[in-house]
């Protein structure tokens, strides 16, 4: 009757490691669950963070040059490995504002780890622990002009690439992503 | 008993725990795929209208006609102002373009062109400024205005549009591009073509007839221009009818020959020769042109038994557009995506 109503201490120390056991399964498992699930929305922040700055320079890349009232503005104000200006004249005045979507910069800087598109004086970071970040410049033929580019070739350049590299934290493998657009603006 | 019981309800717990946190992350996993499924498809739509409108804008610009200005863009396909089809211009299907006036002064000739493109219930907008190029003509060595016949070369024929900044194409003709690639293959046996020169483009006729009524309105020589020794005079030169050079003749400017040209002997120009008809060089003969040869149509448009010699002289044709405005291709010279 004893044995029958309760257990013995071996039963209770069997038990007790089944069960101990049984949850650290449970836990690891929901661990890894877990680490992958925050894992996969890092990456998938990551590659929108990169697709993202990749859309904006592409936009910014396919208005560049836009001067409705031929005023003789140039699409590639300047154009450097580590960034570049772009011009156009979006509300067809004739000028270009300094302070205004008009005059659009991009900058990669590496020490600070960050893509950043700059609007007059504002900064707007486009990606964050970027490790690497290049432009390159193409002229009519596909031949590079080398960078940074004096202003008597900016009218050579006719196409852009960005090569853009992100590795935020807890990722093994970096996101990469580039992009290669011609300037519409007629030379 | 009822230790046994409350074991098997811990378990219980610790089951529907496990379940309810793993359903949590499976639910936020679900959504993160979709989140990303969803950006992926707009993503992709966004992608196919963007490539949907610059298609368009490289349509509608492709089949404006050389010319001289854009005016009768504006005024639309009857050429009257004021009506219904002012600035709509022949688009590919799934596109719209309707051109308008340019904001600022009138110079340089501009207009803006507004593209609307669609795929399924979506659509984007776009205007382009459209202008005639700096250069004259249609970028192209040889510009016809009808695809080429096959075995037009049975002598020798060279084509040389190499440049340093802008290589002129070989060839240019309202064909599909494809159809003129597979004539200079067919004719590669008599034909060579400079390493350095561009590949054949499409283009719309050259527009003879207005180019001739313009060369008839400005002081211009007949076919005296082409003079037998020394350096010919830069000018602009008129032939009404067939023109047949026997001899060595020498020339330079703009020669307009209004009927076929037959080359018997030697013929050198430098700039722009235009021939409305057809053109024959005949064995044993040759013609050299530095610029520009353009063709209107004949039986056979184009018959080389002899030898052609095509070269790029930007500065020739400079000369030629100096003489007389020469008509020029329609090119975006800037886009602007508006939505």
């Amino acid at each position: 009757m004893t044995g029958r109503r309760g257990a013995t201490l071996l039963e209770l120390l069997v038990g007790t490691a089944l069960g101990l056991a049984v949850f650290a399964v449970l836990t690891a498992a929901v661990g890894v669950a877990g680490r992958m699930l925050v894992a996969s929305g890092t990456r998938a922040e990551s590659e929108d963070t990169a697709q993202l700055a990749m859309e904006a320079l592409l936009f910014d890349l396919r208005r560049a040059g836009w001067d409705p009232t031929a005023a003789g503005h140039s699409a590639l104000v300047e154009a450097r490995d580590d960034g570049l200006a772009l011009a156009a004249d979006l509300d067809g005045d004739g000028a270009i504002a300094t302070d205004s979507e008009e005059s659009v910069a991009w900058r990669c800087v590496l020490a600070s780890r960050r893509l950043s598109r700059l609007v007059g004086r504002q900064s707007l970071p486009l990606a964050e622990h970027v490790t690497g970040c290049a432009f390159r410049y193409l002229d009519g033929q596909g031949g590079v002009v080398t960078a940074p580019v004096t202003t008597a070739d900016l009218p050579r350049v006719r196409a852009v690439e960005l090569a853009l590299r992100l590795l935020p934290p807890g990722l093994s493998h970096p996101t990469s992503r580039s992009l290669l657009a011609a300037l519409r603006a007629a030379p | 008993m009822r230790h046994g019981r409350e074991r098997r309800g811990g378990a219980l717990v610790a089951a529907l725990a496990t379940l309810a946190f793993s359903a949590a992350l499976g639910a936020a996993l679900a959504d993160l795929v979709r989140t990303e499924l969803r950006l992926a498809s707009e993503r992709r739509l966004t992608a196919r209208l963007l490539g949907a409108l610059d298609a368009c804008v490289a349509d509608v610009v492709a089949e404006i006609p050389a010319g001289w200005d854009l005016a009768a863009l504006l005024a639309g396909a009857d050429a009257t102002p004021g009506t219904a089809d002012d600035g709509v211009l022949p688009a590919p299907a799934g596109c719209t373009a309707v051109a308008r006036p340019a904001p600022g002064g009138a110079a340089p000739d501009r207009v803006l062109v507004r593209v609307d493109a669609r795929i399924d219930a979506a659509r984007r907008h776009l205007d382009a400024l459209v202008r005639r190029t700096a250069d004259a003509g249609v970028g192209a060595l040889l510009w016809l205005s009808a695809p080429p016949e096959a075995g037009a070369i049975t002598g020798v024929a060279l084509l040389d549009g190499a440049d340093a900044t802008v290589p002129l194409a070989s060839l240019a003709a309202p064909a599909d591009p494809e159809a003129l690639d597979a004539w200079l293959a067919a004719e590669s046996l008599a034909l060579e073509i400079s390493p350095d020169t561009a590949a054949p483009v499409s283009a719309s006729a050259p527009p003879l007839a207005e180019l001739g009524a313009r060369v008839l309105a400005a002081a211009h020589a007949g076919s005296e221009a082409l003079v037998s020794s020394g350096a010919p005079a830069v000018g602009l030169a008129h032939v009404a009818g067939d023109l047949a050079v026997d001899d060595i003749r020498l020339g330079a400017g703009l020669l307009f020959v209004d009927g076929s040209l037959e080359v018997h002997g030697s013929l050198a120009f430098q700039g722009v020769v235009v021939v409305t008809g057809g053109l024959r060089v005949a064995p044993g003969a040759s013609l050299a042109v530095d610029g520009g040869l353009w063709l209107g149509v004949g039986s056979p448009t184009l018959a080389v038994e002899g030898v052609l010699v095509l070269h790029h002289d930007p500065a020739a044709i400079a000369t030629a557009d100096a003489v007389l405005p020469l008509p020029r291709r329609a090119v975006v010279a800037g886009a602007r995506d508006v939505g």
